[in-house]
């Protein structure tokens, strides 16, 4: 594929999170009413609905298990090869959070409900890094 | 909480545009001559419609322009070029949207604020690829999922199908009943995109994969087609040429937990459905054993098996056992007729048309020759049971 990825534009509200994942670091949004984390960032807490939630980004552990899984062998949109592994991932940290990312061990790495991932992180351009996953190797 | 409404407003005549992959006109012109002959079917005039309902909204993630009269049509722009001036004319914002527009449809003639009201979709199929979008950056909800590749209504119904599979232990194999069922009925349906062509098993099975574990015969197909419904009161109704069918109740999902766009989680899905299907029965005074003809959707077949189990026609878990030990079959005694009307899969990309359609021509007593015998209560369903919507249809007020 020769087109690029679509780039996240950062705004107001997601610009701490894009500027930890340049960093390779997971940050996700602590309301500083609540205390809860949430992920979107909304303008409301999604937990205690508070318009203001002041939210606090903080670094987190990004080791989670997969939930559910989706071969895509279709894209809809440009600068993706197929066929790559979408993963639904329940996030240790806080398990109401779920994000859901590439897994980079392939299309073919056997996966079950369940499995041990980590946060990992693509590199589209200079300064833009997306969250993705990787399956943690049991010793 | 009861429904105030309940069998106050029915539904006094339809008309439905035929269902094909281009249409050879303007989705608006269609649209119009859909909307006259649904009016002369009720026995009205056009100057006796002073309501208007519907949901203009085009389910495609693609790059397309939306213009009204083209891709979509609004009741305001279907309104205006009838030359009419309605006292009330609403769009439905939400998921389920011709639920949610029957829904504003039967609130405003129980309220008195319209006599009769047209209730309308009208659903196209733009050229270019339907959900290929060239976007190279993604903003706003965008952001959350297209920088990783997780775009379009295939990854979003792909995760908690494959959830389930894995959870209750069961194979995409067992799908086959509902796509085959869905076909075998649209082919037999005049109007239908897949008339006369129905699905074979072994066809189902060599589908090939998109986003694993959906196939391509697990989507409905993008067509262009219309169909309006005019609902007035009960009392009006009696009067008019066609057996009123009467609206007994409805509901819609509103999930609560944080999600990013897309994203619906199995647990989501049962949680906030089981609270649909409670208001539904609260609203409609009936329960899912009152029901013989629940029309489900399957816009997406997995859809199939959760509104199964959401709404109590079979326990959780087992919709995927249950369908392919015949339950759904609509020609066995013992089957449930829940895709008789075709379906999505069997029809085209209506969003809850043939389901609103069948439960409207079985009840009224004008489905022909594919006419079944005792029919009196419906169901018509849209979208996912946690955010989507149900109505229930009956042709005995109770």
């Amino acid at each position: 594929m020769s087109a690029a990825r679509p780039v996240p534009v950062p705004d107001e509200r997601s610009a701490p999170y894009w500027k930890a994942a340049a960093q390779h670091r997971l940050v996700l949004a602590r309301c500083s009413r609540c205390g809860e984390l949430s992920h979107p960032p909304d303008v409301v807490c999604p937990r205690c609905h508070h318009p203001d939630p002041g939210f606090v980004f903080e670094e987190v552990g990004g080791g989670g298990a997969v939930r559910a899984w989706i071969v895509v062998r279709q894209s809809f949109l440009l600068g993706f090869d197929v066929p790559f592994v979408l993963v639904d991932v329940a996030l240790d940290d806080d398990d109401g959070v779920r994000l859901i990312g590439r897994l980079l061990d392939g299309p073919d790495a056997p996966l079950a409900c369940g499995d041990r991932v980590r946060v990992a992180f693509e590199d589209l351009a200079p300064g833009v890094a997306v969250p993705a996953f990787t399956l943690e190797r049991t010793p | 909480m009861t429904g105030g409404y309940r069998n106050r407003v029915a539904i006094a005549g339809y008309a439905q545009s035929d269902v094909v992959r281009h249409a050879d006109r303007p989705l608006g012109a269609l649209a119009l001559e859909t909307a006259r002959r649904a009016i002369a079917d009720a026995g009205l005039r056009p100057d006796q419609i002073d309501g208007f309902t519907s949901s203009a909204m085009l389910p495609a993630a693609g790059s397309h322009a939306v213009e009204d009269g083209i891709s979509t049509v609004s009741s305001v722009w279907l309104a205006e070029h009838l030359g009419l001036n309605p006292r009330f004319a609403s769009g439905f914002q939400g998921h389920g949207q011709l639920p949610g527009s029957v829904a504003l449809a039967v609130n405003a003639i129980a309220s008195g604020a319209a006599d009769h009201v047209l209730v309308h979709r009208a659903l196209h199929n733009p050229s270019g690829r339907y959900h290929g979008n060239t976007m190279t950056e993604a903003a706003g909800a965008w952001q959350w999922t297209a920088p990783q590749g997780y775009f379009g209504p295939l990854a979003m119904i792909g995760l908690p199908y494959n959830e389930y599979l894995m959870r209750f232990g069961a194979g995409r194999e067992s799908m086959a009943a509902v796509a085959v069922e869905a076909r075998k009925n649209g082919a037999r349906i005049p109007w239908s995109y897949w008339h006369g062509r129905p699905l074979a098993r072994e066809q189902y099975l060599d589908a090939p994969l998109v986003a694993d574990p959906i196939c391509r015969l697990d989507c409905d197909i993008p067509v262009d087609g219309v169909a309006a419904f005019v609902l007035t009161s009960a009392e009006r109704a009696r009067d008019l040429p066609n057996r009123p069918v009467y609206v007994a109740g409805y509901a819609a999902g509103s999930p609560t937990r944080p999600r990013v766009p897309l994203h619906w989680p199995l647990d989501d899905l049962y949680e906030t459905g089981a609270e649909t299907a409670r208001r539904l029965w609260a609203a409609a005074g009936v329960g899912p054993a009152d029901v013989d003809l629940p029309q489900l959707y399957d816009g997406f077949s997995p859809l199939v098996y959760l509104w199964l189990e959401v709404l109590g026609f079979c326990p959780v878990g087992e919709a995927h056992r249950f369908v392919q030990d015949g339950g759904i079959d609509s020609d066995s005694p013992s089957g449930l007729p829940v895709l008789s009307g075709g379906g999505a899969l069997g029809n085209g990309r209506m969003h809850g048309v043939p389901q609103m359609l069948e439960c409207y021509l079985q009840l009224s007593g004008r489905a022909g020759a594919r006419q079944r015998a005792g029919v009196t209560i419906g169901l018509a369903c849209h979208a996912s049971p946690h955010l989507g919507g149900v109505v229930v249809y009956g042709n005995e007020p109770w």
